[in-house]
């Protein structure tokens, strides 16, 4: 009974925590390349959420089958955002960055409020529903479709930053600004690209997680706060420590929320980031 | 080298006349910061025979879903008090206001954002700069907490709608009324309820598990829950104060499916409302019974969103449309808002129509829009059963200002609507009971 | 044209600047336009220059701060009966000792990750009052209104308010005045700008992030006493929010970091905005509010990245190169550039 129990838990923290890695992994990638802390990430999940939900809400296309839509949509919106507000703040300090992302981030709720109402949305029958038993262990399909798709997403980005040319250079950016441009790297290019994948991660996470999570337009507040702490303890920038971060957080957040007290479990995430922060001051697999 | 020019020279001082520049920089910035207070909220010149009620409420931010949707429903009373659509007979709303020559009331709304020190702001900027004369609002309760204390010290009454929180009423105000009955009531109409359940059911009903959210209402009505437990013998299995505004509730469920309870008792605002649902459906949790505290169980979305999955949860309301049955005026009144907005009122939108009904009254039988008059109007308040839509035995204020008239009832979801199910002598449906499982739907 | 004598000269324009806003209520006597959200926001920016601005360690969690100020007072005053002023200054000493405490272990981290670590701390903390009984949970305290005056420190009219922040705000600039033109001021600086160069001089780069975090804890604190004293209800979702902490940093931000008026102007601006956009927008429900607020806030960052100070210095040097006699050495100061 107990142990069914805990394996139980462990599945559910798994399953939340690989989308929490979907999620992060777009901020550490923008944060990697450029240095800059996206506050509005969250409201790129909410955009996903919300792309997903019209799909299905306008034109009957389920969100699963919306996710390759999902995902050039919101590359545009991050490829936007960044021509028209981040690459004007590239060369202003760090507290000017994080006051603009923080402006966008009301910006985009506001908007969200303005165009489609306060109200809480859901799809309601979406291709995937229904739950899984495996043996003891039940967990609903669409959370196992959402960390599925987490892992594929994760996966090829990670292929597309160590197997391709435009991925490399990406990468390179990252490493060194000033030495891939002497490389003939076009920087404006490839913060462009960052910001466009980025906020392409969190709309695929938001289209994945629409299967089963309300759509409001506050909604990115619910994530923003863990995501952050899984990018800062995979170490900012690093997309395989936010990956593993993020399965980290959720398994601990569960667990602990179970064995603890549910009041405590964000209680608990934070300080186990603070104390890998004190023995590893730049997370799992921060750059120096 | 900046460091080493600091260094050498510490006791370098700025040239004077970099002081004065600086000094005329400072004495410029401090005059703009005290007078850039001017203006905000310069209210424009309006109509002598404008009566004018503040209404604050959260029209952003997480709970505006909500605000508008009371927001919507002052709008309708106000539009009855001033003639604008034609009044169902029997209603007590001072309508027409003939004691004060037909004048109008107009409403100021005011947005708290869900944050108290944004309330209290708002209470003030409407009572000074707006000059209403009464205040009424604000849906969260500790929002509630900070501007009727703004409204305190102006000496202008507050009268609450839709806060539950039972030390509202405790503080010993002069100017504070409220007309919704507080958790006190709600929380014992629970275990009344399971009482009165076990004798119909013949079952045991002796294991609850408390699931509520974090905040003062969900603090207030967890320490409540557990004194009547106690008092009338109930076992809490389980007690959990989850956060609000969580990504996932696995763990919170995992416990109370770990517990087994019979019963589940819970608070939660429309967003956990559903996410706690989902999770339910997702580990295959299905209890004897799910008795939700209203908010989110009873939001006009819930349903919306949740569909079939929202059926046979039971909930403890003030409001029923089913109550038509008995008060002609409920369907009456709703049929006007349908008219209006395209929703059916629910228990938030209906106490806040009242709330403003119950004011407007008041305003009328001051026939003055002094604060001490209205005050005194809305002490001698004494509105019937049958003049209200709310199925309560009418409004009479206690010294402490609260409604002593005030009652509750349990609705559960049944074929998409929610049904009176208790007490049983008003109820339109039999309860149905135990709840089925996922699977058996 | 140095001198070495202009202090009294700064006290005597200092009291001339304390009068003139002393006497502004006589002028404006509406209450709502005597809106001291604004001297609130400014007495919280300026302290939190002296340890993100002059310091520049950035912190993202000074919520925690206010928190406890506001706590401490709080339960001194409803549980002990003990007067604000007393209750506040206890508070300002436990959040610097809180300050000694959080800081001893996160200064060793550095630009994002400390501020990462700000916000855990400001979290945790929230999360453990929240679910504290002893200071009663998320149900927070009632102060009592049946007691008022100056010795209680709370009052049925505004106006005694409006002083007491008035004050407060001047003894912070005070504070952050003498920082910046003593040998402490010139450490923190050098912290910010060369810590390598600073600690080969053997400056003890901790220390000195210590104290402009205790210093600036203490005045933070302050700032929170004087919240529950004026709202009379408190409760950790209002004292101890990650939003407050977010709004104490953008007003310094906006202002201009490390610059003793930066904060005051960011807060005028920034509280005006908001309060503007509120009261005229916000009755909709539409949303309007939040896009204007925000909209203006990304223009700021956008158009003067250096904050509004910042903004005007560029003002004055691009007009200073045409002005016959003016000194463009004199007029540079850049964002980096901090001078006393």
């Amino acid at each position: 009974m107990t142990a069914d129990i805990l394996i139980q838990v462990l599945v559910s923290g798994l399953l939340i925590g690989l989308i929490y890695a979907l999620v992060a992994v777009g901020l550490t990638l923008i944060f990697g390349v450029m240095d800059i802390v996206n506050f509005a990430h969250g409201e790129f999940l909410m955009l996903g959420m919300y792309a997903s939900f019209w799909a299905f809400a306008l034109f009957a296309i389920d969100p699963i089958v919306a996710l390759p839509l999902t995902a050039l949509l919101l590359f545009a919106v991050g490829v936007i955002v960044y021509q028209t507000v981040i690459r004007r703040i590239l060369k202003a300090p760090m507290l000017s960055q994080i006051f603009a992302t923080f402006g966008l981030m009301i910006l985009l709720r506001g908007l969200a409020q303005f165009f489609w109402k306060p109200d809480h949305r859901l799809i309601p029958h979406s291709l995937v529903s229904g739950n899984i038993a495996l043996g003891p262990v039940q967990f609903g399909l669409p959370q196992f479709v959402a960390a599925l798709g987490a892992v594929g997403v994760t996966g090829a980005l990670w292929m597309f930053l160590h197997r391709t040319r435009l991925g490399t250079a990406l990468e390179a950016t990252a490493i060194d600004r000033e030495a891939a441009t002497l490389m003939g790297i076009d920087g404006q290019k490839m913060f462009a690209l960052a910001w466009g994948i980025g906020a392409a991660c969190a709309g695929l996470a938001g289209g994945l997680i629409a299967t089963f999570f309300p759509i409001f337009p506050e909604v990115g507040s619910n994530f923003i706060l863990i995501a952050f702490v899984v990018v800062v303890l995979g170490g900012f920038g690093s997309v395989t420590g936010a990956f593993l971060a993020g399965i980290i957080v959720g398994l601990i957040e569960v667990l602990g929320g179970f064995l603890v007290g549910p009041e405590y479990k964000t209680a608990i995430v934070l300080s186990l980031l603070l104390v890998v922060l004190l023995v590893r001051p730049r997370g799992l697999l921060g750059k120096a | 080298m900046r460091f080493a020019a600091a260094i050498t020279e510490p006791t370098r001082t700025p040239t004077r006349r970099q002081t004065i520049k600086r000094m005329l920089a400072a004495a410029a910035l401090l005059t703009t910061t005290a007078l850039t207070g001017i203006g905000i909220g310069a209210a424009p010149a309006h109509a002598e025979d404008e009566i004018r009620i503040g209404v604050i409420y959260p029209l952003t931010g997480a709970a505006a879903s909500t605000g508008v949707e009371l927001k919507a429903a002052a709008e309708l009373a106000a539009a009855i008090v001033n003639k604008e659509i034609p009044a169902p007979p029997g209603l007590v709303a001072g309508i027409g206001l003939p004691n004060l020559k037909g004048a109008k009331i107009k409403l100021i709304f005011g947005d708290h954002q869900g944050n108290p020190q944004v309330g209290a702001t708002e209470a003030e900027r409407l009572i000074t700069s707006e000059k209403v004369v009464a205040l009424t609002g604000a849906y969260f309760s500790n929002v509630t907490a900070t501007a009727s204390q703004v409204a305190e010290r102006y000496g202008v009454p507050f009268l609450n709608g839709e806060s539950s929180s039972a030390s509202l009423t405790q503080r010993k105000f002069k100017w504070f009324f409220r007309t919704t009955p507080h958790d006190d009531l709600f929380v014992g109409n629970f275990f009344t309820f399971l009482g009165d359940m076990e004798k119909k059911t013949g079952d045991k009903l002796r294991t609850v598990a408390l699931f509520n959210e974090n905040t003062l209402w969900g603090n207030e009505t967890t320490k409540l829950q557990v004194k009547l437990a106690e008092e009338q013998k109930f076992t809490i299995a389980e007690k959990i104060l989850y956060p609000a505004k969580t990504t996932q509730m696995t763990s919170e469920v995992q416990r109370i499916k770990a517990a087994a309870p019979a019963v589940i008792m819970q608070s939660s605002y429309l967003g956990d409302a559903i996410l706690s649902m989902k999770t339910y459906k997702e580990l295959g949790f299905s209890p004897k019974m799910l008795l939700a505290n209203d908010a989110g169980f009873n939001d006009s979305e819930f349903l919306k969103t949740m569909g079939k999955d929202g059926e046979f949860v039971i909930s403890r309301e003030v409001w029923a449309l089913d109550q038509a049955e008995r008060n002609p005026l409920i369907k009456q009144v709703n049929d006007l808002m349908q008219k209006r907005s395209g929703v059916n009122f629910n228990g938030n939108s209906a106490r806040a129509f009242t709330g403003i009904a119950v004011l407007a009254d008041a305003l009328d039988r001051a026939g003055s829009t002094r604060p001490d008059a209205i005050r005194e109007a809305l002490q001698k308040t004494d509105i019937p059963a049958s003049g209200l839509i709310m199925p309560w035995k009418g409004v009479k204020f206690d010294a402490n200002g609260q409604n002593e008239l005030g009652t509750g009832i349990i609705v559960q979801v049944q074929g998409g609507q929610y049904v009176t199910v208790w007490p049983f002598d008003v109820a339109t449906k039999p309860v149905v009971y135990p709840m089925p499982a996922w699977d058996g739907r | 044209m140095t001198t070495g004598t202009n202090s009294s000269r700064k006290a005597m324009g200092t009291a001339a600047l304390l009068a003139l806003a002393a006497v502004l209520p006589l002028a404006i006597t509406e209450p709502s336009q005597q809106n001291f959200l604004i001297l609130m926001g400014a007495q919280m920016g300026v302290a939190w220059n002296i340890v993100g601005g002059y310091a520049g360690q950035v912190s993202l969690g000074h919520a925690v701060f206010y928190g406890i100020g506001a706590y401490t007072s709080t339960m001194l005053l409803t549980v002990l009966g003990l007067t604000p002023w007393i209750g506040a200054l206890a508070g300002g000493l436990l959040a610097s000792v809180f300050a000694l405490a959080m800081g001893w272990p996160c200064f060793r981290l550095k630009g994002h990750y400390f501020a990462m670590a700000t916000i855990a701390v400001a979290e945790i903390m929230q999360i453990l009052v929240t679910n504290s009984d002893f200071l009663e949970g998320a149900v927070g305290l009632y102060l009592p209104m049946d007691r008022s005056g100056w010795g209680w420190l709370i009052f049925l009219s505004k106006l005694p308010y409006y002083y007491v922040i008035l004050g407060l705000l001047v003894l912070t600039v005070l504070v952050s005045w003498a920082i910046e033109r003593s040998h402490i001021g010139y450490y923190f600086r050098a912290i910010k700008d060369e810590p390598e160069a600073a600690r080969a001089l053997g400056v003890s780069l901790t220390r000195y992030k210590l104290i402009a975090l205790s210093v600036s804890a203490f005045l933070t604190a302050l700032g929170g006493s004087f919240y529950a004293q004026k709202e009379m209800f408190i409760d950790p979702g209002s004292v101890f929010a990650g939003t407050i902490s977010i709004k104490i940093a953008l007003i310094a931000i906006l202002g201009g970091v490390g610059r003793l008026t930066g904060p005051v102007l960011g807060a005028v601006i920034l509280i005006t905005i908001e309060e503007y956009s509120r009261t005229l927008f916000g009755s909709t429900g539409s949303g309007t509010d939040m896009i204007i607020y925000a909209a203006m806030i990304i223009l700021v960052a956008v158009f003067s990245p250096s904050g509004v100070l910042g903004l005007l210095g560029d003002l004055h040097r691009h007009l200073g190169r045409h002005l016959p006699g003016a000194k463009p050495a004199e007029a540079k100061t850049s964002a980096k550039e901090i001078r006393p």
